[in-house]
Parts: C-alpha cells; sequence; structure tokens
C-alpha cells in the first residue's frame, strides 16, 4: 500500500516536472528536411552540453560553439568580422550595453522579421525594452540578467551588532560602526571603482537614465540626478574609510571577501555563483542575500541590472531564420533554462524560467553557498524591480572607460563627484559628436 | 664614369646572345618571387589597406547605422588635436627616455660582467639573465599584475607599505619596470655576443700594455660595442613605441588609462569604439613617428661616432 503511494506521488512529481517541460511556449517550425549547421559564439560555460538537448529535438539543425573568451575578447572579433563582411557567427552572445554598439554597425539582423516579436510576452517585461528599444526592430533574444540585491557575510555582521540595513541611510550607519568597531580592519561595503554598470545599476534602482533615444538623436545624461545622489553618497563613505575600493573579480577582492574583511556588496544575479567559485571553502554559508537597500524606507523593492546577455543573429548569417529559432529556444524552453543554470549560473531572462525548480535547488551552489538561502527567490523579486524604460547608447564602451578616469580623479581627490559626473557627461558627449552621433 | 660605360660593355660580352641575356634577368626574380608575393601579401598590402582604410570618416544620419564616407585626410586633422592621443605620445616619450638608457645600460653591464668572467656561473647566469626574455608578455604582465597587487604584493608584506603600483602614477614606471625585466636579458645576449666576436688578439694587445679589467673594459670593449649599442636603441625605441600587451593585461585589474601608449589608445579606437578609418589613421602616423625617431637616432649616432 505504501509502496503503490510512493510510486502515486512518484508518478505524480514527474508528471508536473513533465508540465513544466511541456509549458514551453511553441517554437517556429523548423523546416523539414533542411540541414544547416549554426554558428555560435558565446562564453557560457557547459553550453555544448546545453546544445546537446537541442540536437535530440531539431536533428537537421547542427550547432557549432566557439568560446572566445568573455565580453570583450568576443566583441572585438565580432567588431572585426562585421567590419570585414565574412567571417561573422549565425548567433553571439552580446551584453545589454553594448547591444546598441553592434546595432550600430548594421551587423545585427532584425529578429522581428523572422517572429521574434510574438515571444516578448514569454520575458521578464524590462528584458525585452533592452533588445527592442524603439519597440520595433528586434536585435536580439534576451538570455540571462543581472538584477541587483545585496549579499552580506551573515555572521560579520551579527559581531558587530549590525541588523541587515534596509535603508542606505541604515547601510551608512551600519558601515560607519562596523569600521570603528573594528578599528577600520573590517569594512562592512566595497565600491567597485572601475565597473560603471556597477555604479549605473545602482543609480538604475533609483530611476536615474543614462541614455535615451529622442526622436532622430539621442539624449545622454550622464551625470543625471540619480546618478549625483548615488555617487555622493558612496564617496561620503570612501572618505571616511567605512567602505574599500578593492577592484572587483581581483585575488586581492576575494582574500577581503573570504576573509571578512569586506562583509557586504551589491552584486548582480550572476555574482552569487562567482562568490561561490572564487571563494570555495572559504567562508561557505556564511554568506547571505537581501534586497537592495531603499532610499525611503517601506518603498516597494526597487532594483537595477549589471550585465546579463542576449543572442544576436547577425546579417551575415546565411539561415536567420534556424538561427532565430535556437536563440529562442536556448533562452526560452525548460531543458536549456535549467542547463544553463546549472553549468553557467545564468539568471534566466524567461518569465518562467524564473519559477524552474533547478534555480530554487537550495541545496546546491550558489543557493548551498549562502547556507541553503533560496537566492533565487531573493533575486527573482529584484527582477520584477527593474526599471523597464532604461537605455544603452551606441557609445556606451567608450562611456564605461571614460568613468574609471574620472572616478580615478575622485578618489584621489581632485574631482568632487558632482564634478567628476560632470566630466564623464561632457567627455563622453564630445567624444560621441566626434563620432557623429546626434547626441544632446 | 669611365666605370658606369664599362659595365654595359662586358655584360654584353659576357652574355652574347640577347636571349639568355634576358633569362639571366629572369633569375634572380625567379628566386626572390616567394619572397616578394609573401612581403606584397603580407606587408605591402595591408600598409596599404591601412592607409585606405584611413582616408575613411562615418558619417551618420538620425540613429540608423553610419555609413562609411570618403572624409581625406579629416582622419589626420583629428588626430592632431586629440589631446588624448598627444598625450599618449608624451607618455610613451617619458617612458623611453627613462627606460631604454635605464634597460641598456644595466644590459651593458651585465654583459661585461659575463664577458670578464669566464666558467659555469656564467654559463648559468647567462641563461638566467635570459630566462624572462622566454616568457610571453601577456603571461609577464599577469605574473606581474599579481606581484602588483596591493593588498597580497610581495613587495608590500616585506617593505610594511601599502604602495599600489597599479594606481595612475605608478602604472607607467610598474610597467617600465616588467618591460626591463623582460628585455633587459635579450639586450644583454646580443651585446654578449657581440663580445664574443671580438679578435681575443686585441685583448692580448691591451693586457701586454698593462690594461687593466676596468680600463679593458672602458677603452677596448665598450668601443667595440658602439655598433650593437646602436642596434640595440633602434630595436628598443622600436619596441617601445610598440607596447601594448603589458598595460592591455593590467586594466582589468585597475584603472589604467586609455591612452597609457599610443597603441592601446589606437586599438580601443578600433576595438572598442569601431572607428576603423581613425585607427588606421593613428597606426599610420605611429609608424611614421617611430621612423622619424630611429631615423634621428641614427643621425645622431653617426654623427657623435665621426666626432
Amino acid at each position: 500500500m505504501k509502496k503503490a503511494a510512493l510510486y502515486v506521488t512518484l508518478a505524480l512529481g514527474l508528471s508536473a516536472l513533465s508540465v513544466s517541460y511541456a509549458a514551453d511556449p511553441a517554437f517556429p517550425k523548423a523546416e523539414a528536411g533542411k540541414k544547416v549547421t549554426l554558428e555560435v559564439w558565446s562564453w557560457v560555460p557547459g553550453l555544448d552540453k546545453t546544445v546537446a538537448s537541442f540536437t535530440k529535438a531539431y536533428p537537421d539543425i547542427n550547432i557549432k560553439i566557439l568560446n572566445l573568451g568573455g565580453g570583450p575578447a568576443t566583441y572585438t572579433k565580432l567588431q572585426t568580422a562585421l567590419k570585414a563582411g565574412s567571417g561573422a557567427p549565425d548567433v553571439a552572445q552580446i551584453e545589454y550595453g553594448f547591444l546598441p554598439s553592434f546595432a550600430d554597425t548594421g551587423g545585427l539582423a532584425d529578429l522581428s522579421k523572422y517572429g521574434a516579436g510574438d515571444y516578448k510576452k514569454y520575458f521578464v517585461p524590462w528584458t525585452w525594452g533592452q533588445v527592442s528599444p524603439e519597440g520595433k526592430a528586434v536585435y536580439a533574444i534576451p538570455q540571462d540578467t543581472g538584477p541587483f540585491a545585496m549579499v552580506y557575510r551573515s555572521d560579520v555582521l551579527t559581531k558587530y551588532g549590525v541588523t541587515v540595513p534596509k535603508t542606505w541611510a541604515q547601510y551608512a550607519s551600519a558601515a560607519s560602526a562596523v569600521n570603528q568597531k573594528s578599528a577600520g580592519k573590517v569594512k562592512l561595503g566595497n565600491f567597485y571603482a572601475t565597473f560603471a554598470p556597477w555604479f549605473m545599476a545602482l543609480a538604475w534602482a533609483d530611476g536615474g537614465q543614462f541614455f535615451k533615444r529622442d526622436g532622430d538623436g539621442w539624449v545622454q545624461t550622464l551625470n543625471n540626478a540619480s546618478a549625483k545622489k548615488v555617487l555622493n553618497y558612496w564617496n561620503d563613505m570612501i572618505k571616511k574609510g567605512d567602505v574599500s575600493t578593492i577592484g572587483a573579480f581581483s585575488a586581492d577582492y576575494w582574500n577581503a571577501t573570504g576573509a571578512g574583511t569586506v562583509a557586504s556588496n551589491f552584486e548582480a544575479a550572476w555574482g552569487p555563483g562567482g562568490y561561490a567559485g572564487s571563494m570555495k571553502d572559504k567562508s561557505a554559508g556564511l554568506w547571505r542575500a537581501a534586497a537592495l537597500p531603499q532610499w525611503t524606507a517601506g518603498s516597494a523593492i526597487k532594483s537595477g541590472n549589471w550585465g546579463g546577455s542576449s543572442n544576436v543573429v547577425t546579417t551575415q548569417s546565411k539561415n536567420p531564420k534556424e538561427a532565430t529559432l535556437f536563440a529562442l529556444w536556448l533562452n526560452l524552453s525548460g531543458t536549456a533554462i535549467t542547463e544553463n543554470w546549472n553549468n553557467g549560473g545564468l539568471f534566466p531572462a524567461s518569465s518562467a524560467g524564473l519559477g524552474l525548480p533547478a534555480l530554487n535547488d537550495t541545496s546546491k551552489n550558489p543557493s548551498k553557498f549562502f547556507g541553503g538561502q533560496n537566492i533565487s527567490a531573493v533575486y527573482a523579486q529584484a527582477s520584477k524591480g527593474v526599471n523597464v524604460n532604461f537605455q544603452w547608447a551606441p557609445w556606451f564602451p567608450f562611456a564605461n572607460d571614460n568613468y574609471n578616469k574620472q572616478i580615478d580623479l575622485m578618489i584621489k581627490g581632485k574631482l568632487t563627484p558632482d564634478q567628476a559626473l560632470d566630466a564623464w557627461q561632457a567627455e563622453t558627449l564630445a567624444n560621441a559628436k566626434k563620432e557623429g552621433y546626434t547626441v544632446r | 664614369m669611365t666605370a658606369n660605360t664599362a659595365v654595359p660593355v662586358t655584360a654584353q660580352a659576357a652574355s652574347p646572345r640577347p636571349k639568355s641575356r634576358r633569362a639571366g634577368r629572369a633569375t634572380p626574380w625567379f628566386f626572390l618571387a616567394p619572397f616578394l608575393a609573401a612581403f606584397v601579401a603580407f606587408f605591402i598590402a595591408p600598409v596599404g589597406y591601412a592607409v585606405y582604410l584611413s582616408l575613411f570618416i562615418k558619417k551618420r544620419v538620425g540613429v540608423g547605422p553610419a555609413r562609411e564616407v570618403f572624409g581625406g585626410l579629416s582622419n589626420y586633422v583629428r588626430a592632431f588635436q586629440d589631446s588624448d592621443f598627444l598625450q599618449s605620445l608624451a607618455h610613451i616619450l617619458l617612458f623611453g627616455v627613462v627606460q631604454i638608457p635605464l634597460m641598456l645600460l644595466l644590459a651593458t653591464a651585465m654583459a661585461l660582467i659575463l664577458d670578464a668572467a669566464k666558467g659555469s656561473a656564467s654559463k648559468f647566469f647567462r641563461t638566467a639573465f635570459y630566462l624572462p626574455y622566454t616568457v610571453p608578455s601577456v603571461i609577464a604582465g599577469l605574473l606581474w599584475g599579481y606581484l602588483y597587487s596591493k593588498n597580497l604584493s610581495p613587495f608590500n608584506q616585506i617593505s610594511g607599505l601599502k604602495t599600489d603600483f597599479l594606481s595612475s602614477q605608478l602604472i607607467l614606471f610598474s610597467i617600465g619596470n616588467i618591460v626591463t625585466w623582460t628585455w633587459t636579458g635579450y639586450n644583454m645576449i646580443t651585446l654578449y655576443a657581440a663580445l664574443q666576436n671580438v679578435p681575443t688578439d686585441i685583448y692580448e694587445a691591451a693586457r701586454i700594455d698593462g690594461a687593466s679589467n676596468w680600463q679593458l673594459a672602458r677603452y677596448v670593449k665598450l668601443p667595440l660595442l658602439r655598433p650593437t649599442l646602436t642596434l640595440t636603441t633602434i630595436f628598443s625605441i622600436i619596441g617601445t613605441m610598440q607596447i601594448f600587451s603589458e598595460p592591455f593585461v593590467l586594466r582589468p585589474l585597475g584603472y589604467v588609462p586609455d591612452n597609457i601608449t599610443p597603441n592601446t589608445y589606437l586599438y580601443l579606437t578600433v576595438a572598442r569604439d569601431s572607428n576603423f578609418g581613425y585607427g588606421a589613421a593613428l597606426a599610420v602616423l605611429l609608424a611614421v613617428f617611430t621612423l622619424l625617431l630611429s631615423g634621428f637616432f641614427l643621425r645622431f649616432a653617426a654623427e657623435e661616432g665621426n666626432t
């Protein structure tokens, strides 16, 4: 009897599982009997395993993956191939912030021609604004996202008698308390001085807009009110020594977080995987995640986004229909989202994907590293609080580097935060105009 | 005059049949062909293409993709008005003026010491000094990147200081240190090899005249090293103008200015801002500057040699 009951539960469980798989949207049909090979440039770890499932479902489409390394490494080669007019892949991975600069080369196919517009409803709303800024042409299919949340060392906070800050005012006073009680040895936070998107995500959460399409041109407001508010806030803490300024992803940084001398930070949804992978045993189980502190107490959780990427189809592709199909499948099918989460820690842009069992499995990393807390739930909530209308400009890559220059001057005390942002705005604007953009 | 007229006469006498003379003229070209084909395909053509590219500018209307239109010399005009580019040249000039003499002084001293001290220790040091050159510059950059990291650097741990070697004030010196570490051994080997080619009877003659080790080095070896020193200096000038991988590898570790060297600046113009025309113009200018600098130095070295 008991056994039978067990079988029933098992069967129910299995069918529930297959239901979630069957919930995949209907993908465009592949042309029967047409054998094609698609070349895909992506730096998602373990993508070959995901692709094996795709080829099983679509035996006529052969996928060739090339991992050229993350971000800049792939971009350089892609820019060159698009310029050369040959050698570009069918599908490529590009981060949201860099999409407009590639659309600007004219090398990206408009996927609305291949029916991509019908799939808008399956994605977390703000991600569609990233791939289709004007709401007409669709330049890419959203892949993963990086909504912002706070990660912190629960043991260090307890040691210094600090409760998890819910507002930025609480965060600042907690930072000063930790700094004083530890005689300057432990910092509550850390300012990533060379990652503009990290800072922009914090301003984004406050409603900051840096670029906006305006008729036949652009409006750039790198020195917007939210940006000034956020940078002044951080500069105050930097000057007081309440937060450190260690470079992101550096050996120094992992050493400090592992040792507990940096006790919290603001990380995108793909961040915790990096924490688990980089610190391994050090401080494992001691981390927790919480919603981003807010500017006003008790307000609905608002967040920003750092990174996350999309899949584009190039105009050089001879099989753009099949390429679009692959990009849709890769980012909407339950199988692919599960694989990409397990192998690469990709936090899905698909709305249904956020509820998949694999994401909420707390017995595995990154949740395991976070003491078994379901951190996906924290990030899913953050994702809902991301401003939908945020836009980027084609010259963002320049702005991205110029930010480092201004912040360097600010940290040295040569510029105030307002001056740094004004200089960032002025120098980037001048360069964009030199490059021929209509911008004010 | 007489020699000039004499040549064709003897040539005609040596080859009476015009047909074979034509074949004789073709022969060198035949043997040169493989080299010339490669030279044209891999050197002349890319340079020509770069010059061609540098004449185009990006034209945009509204928010659509850019069109490339012929812009004449406007990219070159822009370069001379581009304070970031001019600053990158100033950076590299400062770098060269400090680093090249220092490196060559070290290399010369090491070569002279190795040449004076024979034996197995000399062999060991010869290899040891040369070893850094065999490390690819990207790997060297990564290794030094760790050694420069503010909180983990062994230099900081030993000295007890908190020097940020990657800060924008020190970065040029930090790069200079990597370059010196890499290339001193290479230059030393070149100089050492030149010393090995000096006939030993010159040294014997000097010894018989009562020259000390120091006098031998100062008045015999150094003057003999002169042509090799000129060569290594020219190579160092060219190499300095081309510095790229060290600053580029250090970039993710901290704030390294875009225009720390002309090459990083023009790389970013192309790879980041996808302005191939402007990047090509900068590359052409950089080649011309390198040529001018090398030319000036050769002239200077020749004049010094005459006095």
